[in-house]
C-alpha cells in the first residue's frame, strides 16, 4: 500500500516536473485569457467611449464659450442642449472607475449630486477657492452646471438676468468657464493616459490579485452598479435606503428634471452593454465579461443555466422597470414612488449577482491578508 | 505499552524542532508587525469578532503591539531555549491570546502552530542544544522519552488525515470545486499557467491533493517512503504558496516536518550549527537521560491523553449539527478543512424599531472590508453583528431596535441564496453551541464526510 502511495507520488511530480519542461504544447484557451479580454474592453469600448464624450464635452464647452460671450436666449438654448447631450454622453464612461478614471477620480469632480448651492455661491464670490478638495466635489461638474443654467430662476427671463444684469453675473459668467475648464483638464488628462502607458498596463497585468486590471475593473464595475446607479439614482431619491423618507430633491439633474430617467437609462444600457462587451459605435458584441464567465463555465448548478443569462435576464427586469417610468424621475419620486422603489429592488437583486456570484465565479475578491482559504 | 513509555530516544529532534519553530514564529511575528496588520486588523477596527465563551479577550488598544513584542521574544526564547518553561508558556499564552482576539483573522495554521505550543510546554525541548542546558548541567540530557517526539509527529499526522478526510465530499472530489473555480485565476502564471485552463487539472489537483493529505503524514513516518514524502510536502507547499496566499503556512509545515528525520539527522544539524557558533562538544551531545521531575510525569502524560482523545473527536462535532456544514459553519473551524469552499457573501441589514425608526446600515461604518467579508458568509459572525447593531442603535436613540438583514451567500459555484430569512429579527437571537434554526436550510446536498 505505501509503496503504491510512493509511487503515485512519483509519477504526480515526475508529471508536474515534466510539464515544467515542455511549456503549454496545447493553444492557450482564448475565451479565459484576461489579457485578451482586456484588450478588447479597452480598445472596443473604454477609449471610444471616450473619445465620443470628449466629441460631446468639446461641444458643450464650445457652446458655453458662445454664451459667455454672449448671454441671451439663444446661446442659452444652445449651450443647454450640449450640456445634456454631453451628461448623457458621461453615462458611458462613469462606470470606468478603474486605471485613470479612479486615479484621477473624475467622477468626484463630474457627477456628484446633489449640487450644493451654497457652495457654488460661494466659489464665483471668490474665484480663489479651492476646486480640488473632497468638499467642492458637489460645486462643480454636470450637477453644478445644471444649476447654472438651469436654477437659478424661475424662468429664463430670470436666469438670463442673472448672467447680465446682475450684480454677480460676471462671476457667474466666469464661474461656469472655471469649471468646464477644469473638466476638459481632468478628461484630457484621462483619455491621454488610456490612450498612452496606462494601455499597456491594463493589458499586462493579467492577474487576479489586488491591484491587477481585472480585479481593479470588477471591483469598479460593482461599486458603481451599487452605488452610483442601484443607490444614487434611485435608491437615495425614493427613500428605498436609509430612513425611508424619500428625497425628490436628489434625483440627478434635478433642475432640468426633464432628463433624470434619461440619465438613468444611459448609465443603465452602457452598463448591460459594456457587460456583455458591445463595441462602443458598432454595438457589435465581443471578448467581454460575458464571454469570460461563459469560458469559465460559470452556471446554476441546479438548471445548468450560464450565469451569464442569469445576470442578463435580471438587467432585462430592471430594464423594463426603468423604462416604464415617465422622463421626469423628480415627478415619478413625488406622485409615483412605489415605481422607483421596484426599480431599485430589481436592481438589487442585479448587485447580488454581480457582487456575489460573479465575482465568486472569477475568483475574485477582495483581501490584503493572508488567508487559507477557508 | 508500558515498554513503549520506558522507551528512551535521542532529545536532538525536538531540540531541532525547538530551535527552528521558535525561529520560525519570531520571524513571522516580526513580518505580521512590519506588514502593518497589527494596526490593520487589531487596532484600527471599531469592533472584533471573539470567540463563543472567550470574550473577555480583546485587543488592547495600542499595547497591543506590546502582546506581539512578548509574543515574538518569547518565542525568540524558545528557539534559543533560554528560560525554555517560561518563555514557552508565555508563547502559548500570547500566540492564543492574539489569535482569539478576532475569528475575522482565524486559520487553520494559526491553530496548529497554538497546539504546537502548547505541547511544547509540557515537553522537555530544552534538554539538549540551549542556553538551559548550557547554564544548568543537571538539566542537560542526550536522551528524552520517545513518546515526547511522537507526540508532535502524531499531531502532524492528524492535521494532514484530517485534511484528507475533509477532502472526501462530493464537491471535491466528484465536481473539482471549488479547485476548478480557483485555478483559472491563476492561468496567467508562467509555464503551469495554461494548464489551469482545463477542468481535468483541476480534478488531478483535487484528487492528488486528497490522496497525498491522507497518506503523507504514514508516508513521512515510515523510514523507506521518508525521503519522497518530505520531497512531496516540499513540492506540495512551494505549489500552494505560488497559487494561494497563505503566508508563512507552507514554510512552518516543511520545517515542522523536519520532526519525522531520525536522531542522526538533527544530530549533524546540531553539529553543524555548533562548531559555526563554536559550542563546546558536552554541550550540546550529552550523555544522561532526561526524567520528568516527581509527579509531573503522570499528569504530563494524563494531559497529553486528554489533548489527544479531544483532538480526535473535536473535528467530528459537526456531526451534531444537522444541515449541510459547509453552509452553516457549524463544527467548521478547528477541524482541520482547508481550502474546501468557495464562499461569498453579501449582506445589508436594517435597523427598525416599534416607534418607525428606520435604518439601513452601511457596514464600512462598522467593519473593515476583511470583517464584512468574512461575517457576510458565516452565520456565527452575521448574530454576533446584528447584535453589535442592536447594542449600537440602542444607544443612539432606538427603542428595543430590530435588526433584519438581506443576505446572498453563493457557495462553491451554486448560485446565490439567503443565508438567513429577510423577516427574521436577529436581534432576539441568542449565540450557543445549538444549531441556529434560523439559518435558512441549504436545500442541497453535499455527500461526504
Amino acid at each position: 500500500m505505501k509503496k503504491y502511495f510512493a509511487l503515485l507520488l512519483t509519477v504526480f511530480f515526475l508529471g508536474c516536473s515534466s510539464g515544467s519542461e515542455k511549456p503549454g504544447p496545447q493553444p492557450v484557451d482564448e475565451g479565459q485569457d484576461r489579457s485578451v479580454m482586456l484588450k478588447s474592453l479597452a480598445e472596443r469600448i473604454i477609449v471610444p467611449s471616450y473619445d465620443q464624450f470628449k466629441t460631446k464635452f468639446d461641444d458643450m464647452n464650445a457652446k458655453s464659450k458662445a454664451f459667455t460671450a454672449k448671454p441671451d436666449a439663444q446661446t442659452l438654448a444652445a449651450f443647454r442642449a450640449a450640456w445634456a447631450d454631453a451628461y448623457i454622453a458621461w453615462q458611458h464612461v462613469e462606470l470606468f472607475d478603474f486605471g485613470p478614471g479612479e486615479k484621477h477620480t473624475i467622477r468626484n469632480f463630474f457627477n456628484i449630486y446633489p449640487t450644493n448651492v451654497a457652495g457654488i455661491t460661494a466659489n464665483y464670490s471668490d474665484p480663489a477657492s479651492n476646486l480640488e478638495v473632497p468638499a467642492s466635489y458637489a460645486t462643480q461638474g454636470f450637477p453644478a452646471l445644471d444649476y447654472l443654467i438651469n436654477g437659478l430662476g424661475a424662468d429664463d427671463t430670470a436666469i438670463l438676468a442673472q448672467y447680465t444684469s446682475d450684480r454677480d453675473a460676471a462671476r457667474r459668467l466666469a464661474y461656469v468657464t472655471r469649471i468646464i475648464t477644469r473638466m476638459e483638464s481632468l478628461l484630457g488628462k484621462v483619455t491621454g493616459e488610456w490612450k498612452g502607458d496606462y494601455m499597456n498596463t491594463f493589458t499586462t497585468k493579467t492577474g487576479l490579485d489586488i491591484g491587477s486590471s481585472t480585479s481593479l475593473m470588477v471591483n469598479g464595475l460593482v461599486l458603481h452598479y451599487e452605488r452610483y446607479i442601484r443607490s444614487g439614482k434611485f435608491g437615495i431619491p425614493s427613500g428605498a435606503m436609509a430612513n425611508g423618507i424619500p428625497s425628490p430633491d436628489k434625483v440627478e439633474a434635478f433642475y432640468a428634471k426633464n432628463i433624470s430617467k434619461n440619465l438613468a437609462q444611459s448609465a443603465h444600457k452602457a452598463y448591460v452593454d459594456f457587460f456583455n462587451g458591445k463595441h462602443a459605435v458598432t454595438g457589435e458584441a465581443g471578448t467581454g465579461l460575458k464571454t469570460y464567465l461563459d469560458a469559465l463555465g460559470a452556471k446554476d448548478s441546479s438548471n445548468g443555466k450560464l450565469l451569464s443569462e442569469s445576470i442578463n435576464a435580471q438587467f432585462t427586469v430592471a430594464t423594463g422597470k426603468l423604462d416604464a417610468l415617465k422622463s421626469n424621475l423628480y415627478d415619478e419620486v413625488k406622485t409615483n414612488n412605489q415605481a422607483m422603489k421596484d426599480t431599485y429592488n430589481e436592481m438589487q437583486k442585479a448587485v447580488r449577482m454581480l457582487k456575489v456570484d460573479m465575482t465568486s465565479a472569477m475568483s475574485i475578491t477582495i483581501t490584503y491578508t493572508d488567508n487559507d482559504g477557508d | 505499552m508500558r515498554a513503549y513509555l520506558q522507551k528512551y530516544t535521542s532529545a536532538a529532534p525536538l531540540a531541532v524542532f525547538r530551535a527552528l519553530f521558535g525561529l520560525m514564529l519570531a520571524i513571522s511575528t516580526v513580518r505580521f508587525v512590519a506588514l502593518g496588520w497589527v494596526q490593520e486588523l487589531y487596532i484600527s477596527p471599531r469592533f472584533f469578532f471573539p470567540f463563543y465563551g472567550f470574550e473577555f479577550v480583546k485587543p488592547l488598544g495600542e499595547w497591543t503591539y506590546l502582546l506581539f513584542a512578548i509574543c515574538g521574544i518569547s518565542a525568540l526564547l524558545v528557539a534559543i531555549g533560554w528560560h525554555y518553561r517560561v518563555a514557552a508558556v508565555v508563547l502559548f499564552m500570547s500566540f492564543t491570546y492574539i489569535e482569539l482576539m478576532d475569528k475575522t483573522t482565524y486559520l487553520n495554521h494559526y491553530y496548529f502552530v497554538s497546539l504546537l505550543c502548547f505541547l511544547l510546554m509540557f515537553l522537555p525541548a530544552h534538554a539538549a542544544f540551549s542556553v538551559d542546558a548550557r547554564r544548568n548541567a543537571r538539566l542537560r540530557a542526550g536522551q528524552i522519552p520517545a513518546w515526547c517526539i511522537d507526540a508532535l509527529r502524531v499531531l502532524v499526522c492528524m492535521l494532514y488525515a484530517y485534511a484528507g478526510i475533509a477532502k472526501l465530499n462530493s464537491d471535491w472530489l466528484l465536481e473539482a470545486l471549488p479547485l476548478r473555480i480557483w485555478l483559472p485565476a491563476k492561468n496567467d502564471v508562467p509555464i503551469l499557467g495554461p494548464l489551469f485552463n482545463h477542468v481535468e487539472t483541476a480534478y488531478a489537483f483535487s484528487w492528488i491533493g486528497c490522496i497525498y493529505d491522507l497518506s503523507v503524514g504514514f508516508l513521512l513516518w515510515n523510514r523507506r517512503t521518508r525521503p519522497f514524502a518530505y520531497a512531496s510536502v516540499v513540492v506540495f507547499h512551494l505549489l500552494t504558496s505560488l497559487l494561494f496566499p497563505i503566508g508563512m503556512f507552507p514554510y512552518v509545515m516543511i520545517v515542522t516536518a523536519l520532526i519525522f528525520f531520525p536522531a542522526a539527522f538533527h544530530q549533524k544539524i546540531i553539529d553543524r550549527v555548533s562548531s559555526a557558533l563554536k559550542l563546546r562538544r558536552e554541550h550540546i551531545s550529552p550523555g544522561g537521560r532526561y526524567y520528568f521531575p516527581g509527579l509531573a510525569l503522570p499528569m504530563v502524560q494524563g494531559i497529553f491523553v486528554l489533548f489527544f482523545v479531544f483532538q480526535i473527536i473535536f473535528p467530528f462535532r459537526y456531526l451534531l449539527y444537522s444541515d449541510e456544514l459547509f453552509w452553516t459553519e457549524e463544527g467548521y473551524r478547528f477541524s482541520w478543512r482547508v481550502m474546501l469552499m468557495e464562499k461569498a457573501g453579501y449582506t445589508q441589514f436594517t435597523v427598525t424599531d416599534a416607534t418607525g425608526k428606520r435604518q439601513v446600515v452601511n457596514n464600512n461604518d462598522f467593519l473593515t472590508r476583511l470583517q464584512e467579508k468574512m461575517m457576510s458568509t458565516q452565520p456565527d459572525m452575521i448574530l454576533q453583528y446584528a447584535h453589535i447593531l442592536r447594542d449600537h442603535y440602542a444607544a443612539h436613540g432606538f427603542t428595543a431596535p430590530q435588526v433584519y438583514v438581506d443576505s446572498y451567500v453563493a457557495l462553491n459555484g451554486r448560485t446565490g441564496k439567503p443565508l438567513v430569512a429577510p423577516d427574521l429579527d436577529l436581534a432576539k437571537e441568542s449565540e450557543s453551541f445549538r444549531h441556529k434554526s434560523w439559518i435558512t436550510p441549504f436545500k442541497d446536498e453535499i455527500k461526504g464526510l
